[in-house]
């Protein structure tokens, strides 16, 4: 049963993918259908949750619980109860109409472009709806969250799905603005919150809610209550836009209309008050409680509705109602009465019908008239009848008007205003601002009908610029599907508050009891006799009326308001905060010119500077130990391999560099041999064979100018590309080496000998790592190479995702020569100054650079490729129980097979070993280990754990020869560094010309 | 002995380090096998003791550090793909930009 549960938060989840899927196969399927279609997930979501409200009702939990990473103690928990029921029921019922009314609104938009320019490709926005979808299914998850961390994950879920949502349309800058600022409010608040939750869960000892929530009177006693209080509310007042933090909502609105009055009105802003709702057993009641809640949800009551006065455009206006009725509800919580969460649930339900339904009829004035700007509106009610009786409902209700929701919410605010019983400050001014902010309500709901649908004589008669009435906007009726969300819900405005319904009065207690904590006693009814509340409602609408009759003289509009204004003082925190990170920025660009030697300058100078300031650098007393066996082989080897590096810095001419690096890179390999370490000494030798070649083949091609440093690297000055006496007298200007980097390196060196000497001189010490694998590797393994066992089981995913890294690195160097290249045209110039290795005779096969190559040379190569398989094949094979692993195979052959191409040429060596397709070996290395790795998950063992399928089913195999995952893995190293070094051997030696017949 | 090695890590690394600062792009980018190596040789020679045998399982006596060698094992590969990766952009660089001179190159910029 609990596992339905996840049913809901899945499904608009699918949804998105199947959005994802048209968005990639740019399916032609219009938005409409497309809307339909998607729309049946929220609803099932929604007819689901619907079927589970009887129980709810009856106080019944539903906890459904997943262990996600046992060892942390981390569950993803989903907890369906009175008040999660409640929001995710407006979540999912609301999710479904937006996305059937989306679908028309860019059908709308998709007219109205096609209009303008004919022959318009179609578009099915089925990025919107991905994006949408998504949302969605953060907004259930956290919603029906059942403990803090699946809560917090959620949490910023909506955030990220929020800012791609706002910034929809990414190529209109206000938009990109608008969604940076909503990401860096309610993101920033978000990180608060989550530090605020790990307190709490801290504090409580448990992460889930039913712990938590029974651990209230520990949680207030704590003496860190009031930072806990401050972070989660700091969380909750950003995510919903209280004061002075609502300054994202308005710039939110440049989202399409769809999202805004999904995300910014029904439910995102509302997860704060769903948050604060949740948490009011744990960290309510208490004094310090009642005034942050109640003076920040007040003074966001006042600002919205006085800031919503002032707006033209008509979202704006919705935005700025809706900060305020936020602010209502956080006061509400804020309250420590059973009244203020009647309101509360009420509330919620109430604004989330009749704002939805504005904000969609907004969508759709602004579709049928190209303008949602009151001073260019009126008059529509003629062209738009159905338009204007639905956004007449919804306004009525949002003015607070009997006989609607609306009205109803309005009452219980004031009544639960009037019925507080704690300082007399606050018992004054919470009716008086009920009262204000109703009568303000009314006023912005009558402008938002009567300036877009009766007044003809609005701002526009005054001027003779913008003559401006339904004719000449070419206002039209919308579609029935268009109108149908805005209709079914300003018709739930009417109905919940007309058709008694029981079961809702009882849903709706045992949401509010949910938050409370005790018993609320909750009726719908929408007469209670006269009283205090219906006295101060009737006030309330009197003075509403009057504002709204003289509003003109009042507060006149202008031409030259801006649309989207809000006071600047009230962003001087968010701009003078971006102000600072450009100054940080300044400091960064100061440091970071773009030249690449500055960076690794200033990396490699702070780190020194770390290491000399936390006191890191102390010399120690060496031990004098010249006892080892081989010394002497080894101070050579130390030698050769310093002398080498320097004579590659020192040598004029890159080949003899190359050279020279070889060496040092054998010298290592000698060392690694005298650790004693054959196995991966073989490694770096074949490494260093690899690198070397690799090296003079690319390198071979560069311009001379690059190959031949003609100067000694000291004795150049520097050169100075600021002032203009001296240029550059070259095209290629020689480099040269300054002093600074002479004494930079040095210092560098002389950090490195410390810490090595500090490393070294504790030696030998006590290992816990080694003498563990040591231990384990035959038993656990059947692993003799405990190096081996190591690399191929112990740290076996370790080694997956280096041989991912190793073939991403062969499809990069690719994808960067042979792809991007042709794109740019970089080697088709190039190409007719080479001689081609292919010739139009397909008998006669040309070496490197169109050589002709002996006989003698291709029998070699006919032998040596046998021998390399052989040779590749037996590391593989007893790679377990002998040095030598796939990685060592997958070189030798790579080399031989690069031999080849050398020998024959590129083209001939396609035609004859056709098995050699790099892409196929790589995704084929790839697949083998991960299959190889999901095999012990199907005989109940765990995921890369070590399984003999030669020993279960007794085959007669040689000894050390085991048909295991550990011969899987090695096969698959084998083939992925086969197919990456095929692919850096051929496109770094002809960059341009091979592989370009795999698309 | 623990003195040589690690005056030999330093001249690596120093040398290393001088080889990356300078302007010729191709030089620079001979930096990372030095780099590499040298850092290779740290992670070998700070292995918890000096072994005498090849760590191998049914070996008796000291057996090397197998932990280190392991790690090795891992780095040598990923620079050496990080290192081909290097080399494909040099390439590009020679073809497309024409630059060598590390100071010219500020692409990165703006």
């Amino acid at each position: 049963m609990s596992e339905s549960l996840l049913i809901p938060i899945a499904a608009p989840l699918v949804a998105a993918f199947v959005a994802l899927l048209c968005f990639t196969l740019r399916a032609r399927v219009s938005s409409v259908v497309l809307g339909w279609v998607l729309s049946l997930a929220p609803l099932g979501a929604f007819v689901l949750l619907l079927s589970w409200v009887p129980r709810v009702s009856s106080e019944e939990k539903i906890v459904y619980a997943l262990n996600w990473m046992p060892s942390l103690g981390l569950r993803i928990v989903f907890m369906l109860d009175g008040l999660s029921a409640l929001f995710a029921l407006l979540v999912s019922g609301i999710g479904a109409l937006i996305v059937v009314y989306a679908g028309y609104y860019f059908q709308e938009a998709k007219n109205e472009k096609s209009k303008a320019k004919s022959g318009a490709p179609p578009v099915t926005h089925a990025r919107f709806f991905i994006f949408l979808l998504l949302f969605m299914t953060a907004m259930l998850a956290l919603v029906l969250a059942g403990d803090v961390v699946t809560l917090f994950i959620f949490w910023e879920g909506t955030s990220i799905t929020s800012f791609f949502l706002i910034a929809y349309k990414y190529k209109d800058e206000t938009a990109r603005r608008g969604a940076f600022k909503s990401l860096f409010f309610t993101g920033g608040g978000g990180i608060a919150l989550l530090a605020g939750l790990i307190l709490i869960s801290v504090v409580a000892g448990a992460t889930d809610f039913e712990s938590i929530l029974k651990s209230g009177d520990a949680l207030r006693a704590h003496a860190f209550y009031p930072v806990m209080l401050a972070l989660v509310a700091l969380g909750a007042f950003t995510k919903s836009a209280q004061f002075p933090a609502h300054t994202w909502l308005p710039d939110a609105m440049s989202a399409p209309t769809p999202a805004s009055a999904y995300l910014h009105s029904a439910t995102m802003v509302k997860a704060g008050v769903f948050l604060m709702a949740r948490l009011f057993p744990v960290l309510g009641g208490t004094e310090l409680w009642f005034w942050l809640l109640t003076s920040f949800g007040l003074a966001t009551m006042l600002v919205g509705a006085l800031l919503g006065l002032r707006q033209n455009d008509l979202k704006a206006l919705l935005a700025y109602s809706t900060i305020s009725q936020l602010g209502a509800l956080i006061a509400l919580i804020g309250t420590n009465i059973e009244e203020s969460f009647k309101a509360l649930a009420i509330g919620v339900v109430a604004h989330a019908f009749y704002k939805g339904a504005l904000f969609l009829v907004v969508g759709i004035v602004d579709h049928a008239t190209g303008s949602r700007d009151l001073r260019k509106l009126g008059n529509l009610r003629a062209a738009m009848p159905a338009t204007f009786v639905i956004a007449t409902i919804a306004g009525l209700s949002m003015a607070g008007l009997p006989p609607l929701f609306g009205f109803l919410a309005k009452e219980t605010l004031l009544a639960a205003a009037v019925d507080l019983h704690s300082s007399l400050f606050i018992r004054v001014l919470f009716p008086i601002v009920g009262v204000v902010v109703g009568a303000l309500m009314l006023v912005q709901a009558g402008m938002l009908v009567i300036e877009t649908f009766l007044d003809k004589t609005t701002f526009a008669a005054n001027t003779t610029r913008e003559i401006a009435c339904a004719d000449d906007l070419h206002a039209h009726e919308a579609s029935v599907g268009f109108l149908l969300a805005p209709a079914i819900l300003s018709a739930l405005s009417v109905l919940f508050a007309l058709v008694p319904m029981p079961y809702l009065a009882e849903f709706i207690t045992s949401a509010a009891k949910a938050a409370f904590g005790e018993k609320v006693k909750v009726s719908l009814a929408l007469w209670t006799g006269f009283n205090l509340p219906l006295l101060l409602s009737a006030i309330a609408i009197a003075s509403g009326a009057a504002i709204l009759w003289f509003r003109h003289r009042l507060f006149p509009r202008t031409a030259s308001q801006n649309i989207t204004a809000h006071p600047s003082l009230l962003e001087a925190p968010f701009t003078a905060a971006l102000g600072a990170l450009d100054k940080g920025g300044w400091l960064a660009t100061r440091l970071q010119d773009g030249t690449i030697r500055r960076y690794l300058l200033v990396m490699l100078s702070f780190a020194g500077a770390m290491l000399v300031g936390f006191d890191a650098l102390r010399l120690p007393q060496p031990r004098w130990n010249f006892d080892l066996p081989n010394i002497e082989l080894r101070v050579f080897a130390l030698a050769l391999s310093v002398g080498a590096a320097l004579a590659s810095v020192t040598l004029k001419r890159l080949l003899h560099a190359i050279l020279a690096l070889g060496a040092s890179g054998l010298a290592m390999a000698m060392l690694i041999a005298l650790e004693p370490s054959p196995d991966v000494a073989l490694v770096q030798i074949i490494v260093d064979i690899l690198t070397t070649v690799v090296l003079v083949m690319a390198l071979s091609k560069l311009p001379r100018s690059w190959i031949e440093d003609i100067r000694s690297p000291i004795s150049e000055k520097k050169s100075r590309p600021r002032s203009g006496r001296q240029k550059p007298n070259t095209q290629y200007p020689i480099p040269n080496v300054e002093w600074r980097n002479l004494i930079a390196s040095i210092i560098a060196g002389a950090v490195m000998f410390v810490i090595c000497l500090n490393a070294l001189s504790t030696r030998p010490r006590e290992s816990i790592v080694t003498p563990y694998y040591e231990a384990n590797s035959k038993p656990l393994t059947g692993a003799n190479d405990i190096v081996g066992a190591i690399v191929v089981d112990f740290r076996g995913f370790d080694t997956m995702i280096e041989i991912t890294v190793f073939s991403m690195a062969g499809l990069a160097v690719v994808t960067l020569l042979v792809h991007a290249a042709r794109k740019h045209g970089d080697f088709t110039n190039t190409a007719g100054t080479d001689r081609k290795e292919t010739t139009s005779d397909p008998l006669v096969s040309t070496g490197i650079g169109g050589l002709r190559t002996s006989p003698f040379i291709h029998a070699l190569a006919y032998a040596l490729l046998p021998l390399a398989l052989m040779i590749g094949f037996i590391h593989m094979a007893y790679g377990h129980d002998q040095p030598g692993d796939g990685f060592t195979a997958g070189v030798i052959i790579a080399l031989t097979i690069g031999f080849w191409t050398i020998v024959f040429g590129y083209a001939d060596v396609r035609r004859r070993l056709p098995w050699v397709k790099p892409n196929y070996l790589i995704g084929a290395g790839l697949l083998t280990v991960l299959t190889g790795s999901i095999i012990p998950i199907f005989f109940g063992q765990s995921f890369f754990s070590p399984m003999d399928f030669g020993k279960m089913l007794n085959l007669p195999l040689p000894k050390g020869f085991y048909i295991s995952t550990s011969f899987m893995f090695e096969m698959a190293i084998c083939f992925a560094v086969l197919g990456s070094a095929s692919y850096i051997l051929d496109a770094l030696r002809l960059p341009g010309e091979v592989y370009t017949e795999e698309e | 002995m623990d003195v040589i090695t690690s005056l030999a890590i330093a001249a690596m690394f120093g040398i290393g380090v001088f080889q990356l600062l300078r302007r010729n792009v191709v030089r620079s980018a001979l930096a990372f096998v030095i780099l590499s190596n040298a850092i290779n040789l740290f992670l070998l020679s700070v292995g918890a003791y000096d072994g005498l045998i090849y760590a191998y399982a049914k070996a008796t006596g000291q057996r090397s550090d197998a932990l280190p060698l392991a790690l090795i094992l891992t780095a040598i590969v990923i620079s050496m793909g990080a290192f081909a990766f290097v080399l494909a952009m040099l390439r590009i660089l020679a073809a497309r930009y024409k630059i060598n001179d590390l100071d010219k190159l500020n692409g990165l910029k703006n």
